[in-house]
């Protein structure tokens, strides 16, 4: 039925699927699948963001490409702090709060993490790779998820500087009340859907 | 209500699919390993088919204290970044392996054949399953510390290096100072560079002037740079590659092929790191492993490079820079080091032989100089006197070169910074099938290197200082003086030519004009040695003995234990009838070298004069 439908209506399905997105983000939190602060309580990011964009920021301990972003998000996360809430999000079911706490500390991270063992965020945010973000405007909606910037080239190569910037267009687009040119660039790192 | 969840599913599926379309545009032509084709053979199991794999050619340096960001040892481990690693293989990123396959084969290739990429990309797509305990092959087993066993001498850096935690990659050298008071023979350095986790690769340079001490803000404290130039004042060529990378085994350098260690020789430890994230404390260690049998094999290392060909435009993506050198004996090849910057692209070198014959020497078809590396052959390739060496690199300095470091590209030349370019290999090759009464055969590859040098940039200041040097080794003294000439129309201040070309007039009986060099060399280094000791010798020759016994001081305020310098300051006061003063340095001389023929002859001398 999928593989039938028109342009026209697929159109009509997208803006649906953003009813979707609003749709699953409000039952998150009562749902089945849950992400978790440090402290083990049970947190939806968007209802908490109280009106304001939220980004999530997906990284692996074990993923130097994360672990190498943190000076850049750190930077970034400080410039947009009026505008947005961000939460750096953990999905390996394997980590504790303990260890991510040592992360944190180790990379001189002041911004609340979260553990996301069942992948809720995962799918919410459609990431796929660490390190990733899904940014989410003042009305909840995903308008946009993917790489920070285009740093990496692949694994094991990287640009002395990177030249675009899609999580920092994200969000001044958020901010103006806009939808970013770019909704989604896969980013280079490690594959979430290996820890399922 | 009960129709929306089907129609959202529905669009769901485009909007998964619109991003998967997505992921494949962003990554290139990188194939994802759960995109691959649909199995169609039997099931591969971790144990039976992958372990092995993982074991061989991953866990080497994905095991606790090694280079690899996380172990590669267990299932769990390997589960954790199985559709990565299908990745990396496929891309042939990991096992970091430049070389293409080729006839010449390397020592400890780390290249997987096809049938295991294969083999990897089918295991992940068929759900990366476990299988049969029982077949589980053993757990590699990694020492920890010295793979070599305990060195015979430890060496840490006096101070670490603070790698920042972010920006560009960093180049630092960090200077061992060596505690020996004699000449020791040397069969292998281990090198610890630290947390291998961030250092991408660590060359050691033999410093036998003890030079580099003088770029050190402070004794101990390194020094930054990507490129270093180790200066040597007499013919003593580098001989070894000492190089470390991850995953590098110590090498143990076969027998007669020891390095030499005199008192007084720096080992300089060239590392290039890259940032974590995080601040990391780097502070390497290395352990030296000396050998009794002295060096009776003499390699030599030889560089191929055409920087002055390098000055690439803005933009061009295949710009080619070549370089051939015929050798002038018989040679052994026994390793290759390819060493170019960001925009190489294709690096190559071959050998054409007399008969007419080409043997390729290396391919890289996609450089990166982040997993540079010396290739040791696995046996010597044989060169004949008469064989062409060449190499071919290409450069990209085009925006489709994702690692140019300028954006937008700007012209690019040859220099020592990550963001200027370089167009070098070395060959170390041991000369054979020579006859020793011809003298030293690596004299001839140097003298030839730097004619070819001339040849190719007249305006190489270097290779003209080179081919003097040579030719006045072999006492060819009117073609050095020559090349004197030609050195210092190109640098009139420099201090080595100016003392080499004052050695060479007074070796021709002319210290008046040695003279005026010999004082212009000391005017650009006040504190150089050979100059001082020269002009005291071109002064004695003018019976100006007062002017030689102040430069003999002088001399020795810079190397205070040397035997010859204390020796003609003793001349020099017995000539000006100190006779006292010069019984005393005569005397040093010989506490220093109990064997010192003309100290313990002057010595002589004094006493009868003083006792008639």
């Amino acid at each position: 039925m999928c593989a039938r439908v028109s342009v026209f209506r697929t159109n009509l399905f997208r803006v649906g699927a953003i009813f979707l997105v609003s749709l699953v983000a409000s039952e998150f939190a009562l749902g089945q699948h849950n992400a978790f602060d440090l402290d083990g309580k049970i947190i939806d990011p968007l209802q908490a963001a109280s009106g304001k964009i939220v980004v999530l920021v997906f990284l692996r301990r074990d993923c130097p490409v994360s672990s190498r972003y943190a000076p850049i998000i750190r930077q970034i996360s400080a410039q947009h702090e009026r505008d947005a809430s961000f939460w750096l999000v953990f999905p390996d079911k394997t980590e504790t709060s303990q260890t991510i706490q040592q992360y944190l500390h180790e990379y001189s991270y002041r911004l609340p993490a979260l553990r996301d063992p069942e992948h809720a965020l995962v799918k919410l945010a459609q990431v796929q790779i660490t390190p990733e973000v899904a940014v989410f405007n003042r009305s909840h909606q995903l308008i946009y998820d993917g790489r920070i910037d285009n740093w990496y080239v692949d694994l094991g190569r990287s640009r002395a500087a990177p030249s675009t910037h899609e999580l920092d267009d994200a969000i001044q687009s958020a901010a103006a009340g806009n939808k970013p040119a770019v909704k989604q660039v896969r980013g280079v790192g490690c594959y979430i859907s290996d820890l399922e | 209500m009960n129709s929306w969840p089907r129609m959202l599913a529905c669009v769901l599926v485009l909007f998964a699919s619109a991003g998967a379309v997505g992921s494949l545009l962003a990554k290139g032509s990188a194939r994802s390993a759960s995109n691959s084709a649909p199995d169609t053979g039997s099931q591969v199991t971790f144990n039976r088919d992958i372990a092995p794999i993982i074991f061989h050619s991953c866990s080497t340096c994905h095991h606790p204290g090694e280079a690899g960001p996380f172990s590669l040892l267990t299932y769990s481990d390997v589960k954790k970044h199985a559709r990565q690693i299908a990745e990396v293989t496929q891309a042939r990123t990991m096992p970091p392996w430049l070389p293409e396959p080729q006839e010449l084969k390397f020592a400890d290739d780390l290249r997987l054949p096809n049938s295991q990429i294969d083999l990897i990309e089918r295991w992940v797509a068929q759900g990366a399953v476990e299988g049969d305990a029982a077949d589980l092959p053993p757990q590699p087993k990694f020492s920890q510390g010295w793979r070599l066993g305990t060195p015979d001498l430890i060496l840490k850096a006096d101070k670490p290096f603070i790698l920042p935690a972010d920006g560009t990659d960093s180049y630092w050298n960090f200077i061992f100072r060596v505690p020996i008071e004699q000449t020791r023979w040397v069969k292998a350095i281990e090198i610890h560079p630290g947390d291998k986790r961030y250092v991408h690769h660590a060359n050691i340079l033999v410093d036998r002037g003890a030079t580099s001490r003088k770029r050190e803000a402070e004794p101990g404290s390194g020094f930054g740079g990507m490129e270093i130039r180790i200066e040597s004042q007499v013919f003593d060529p580098d001989s070894h590659l000492l190089f470390w990378k991850p995953g590098t085994v110590p090498y143990v350098e076969p027998d007669g092929m020891a390095l030499r260690l005199d008192k007084g020789t720096d080992l300089i430890l060239n590392t290039h790191m890259q940032p974590s994230g995080k601040p990391e404390v780097i502070q390497p260690t290395i352990g030296i492993y000396f050998t009794s049998q002295p060096a009776t094999k003499l390699p030599m290392l030889l560089q191929l490079e055409n920087d002055i060909k390098l000055d690439i435009p803005a933009g061009q993506s295949d710009f080619l820079v070549t370089d051939k050198f015929t050798l002038p004996v018989d040679v052994n090849l026994l390793a290759i080091y390819p060493h170019a910057h960001y925009l190489g692209k294709d690096i190559q070198a071959s050998a054409t032989l007399p008969d007419g014959s080409t043997k390729e020497l290396i391919h890289i078809p996609r450089w990166n100089l982040n997993w540079q590396a010396v290739y040791r052959y696995a046996e010597p390739v044989f060169l004949p006197k008469g064989t062409a060496v060449e190499l071919r690199y290409v450069y990209d300095n085009s925006d489709d070169n994702p690692l140019n470091p300028n954006h937008p590209p700007v012209r690019v030349r040859a220099g020592n910074r990550s963001s200027d370019e370089m167009c070098h290999l070395w060959l170390q090759v041991l000369p054979i099938n020579y006859d020793p009464a011809q003298g030293d055969p690596r004299m001839l590859l140097q003298e030839a290197l730097a004619r070819h040098n001339v040849e190719k940039n007249p305006a190489d200041f270097e290779a003209h200082y080179n081919l003097a040097a040579m030719l006045q080794a072999r006492n060819k003294m009117d073609d050095a003086r020559r090349e004197y000439e030609f050195a210092l129309r190109l640098r009139p201040e420099d201090a080595a030519a100016n003392n080499a070309m004052g050695s060479v007039l007074l070796a021709a009986g002319q210290p008046g004009e040695a003279v005026s060099y010999l004082s212009r060399a000391l005017q650009t280094r006040p504190d150089y040695f050979d100059a001082h000791y020269n002009l005291g010798n071109a002064l004695a020759s003018q019976n100006d003995f007062a002017g030689a016994s102040e430069q003999f001081q002088l001399a020795l305020q810079v190397q205070p234990n040397d035997a010859d310098a204390e020796a003609n300051l003793g001349s020099a006061l017995a000539e000006m009838g100190r006779f006292s003063q010069a019984k005393t340095h005569f005397e040093r001389a010989l506490q220093i070298n109990p064997n010192h023929a003309l100290a313990k002859e002057n010595l002589q001398e004094l006493q009868r004069a003083t006792n008639k």
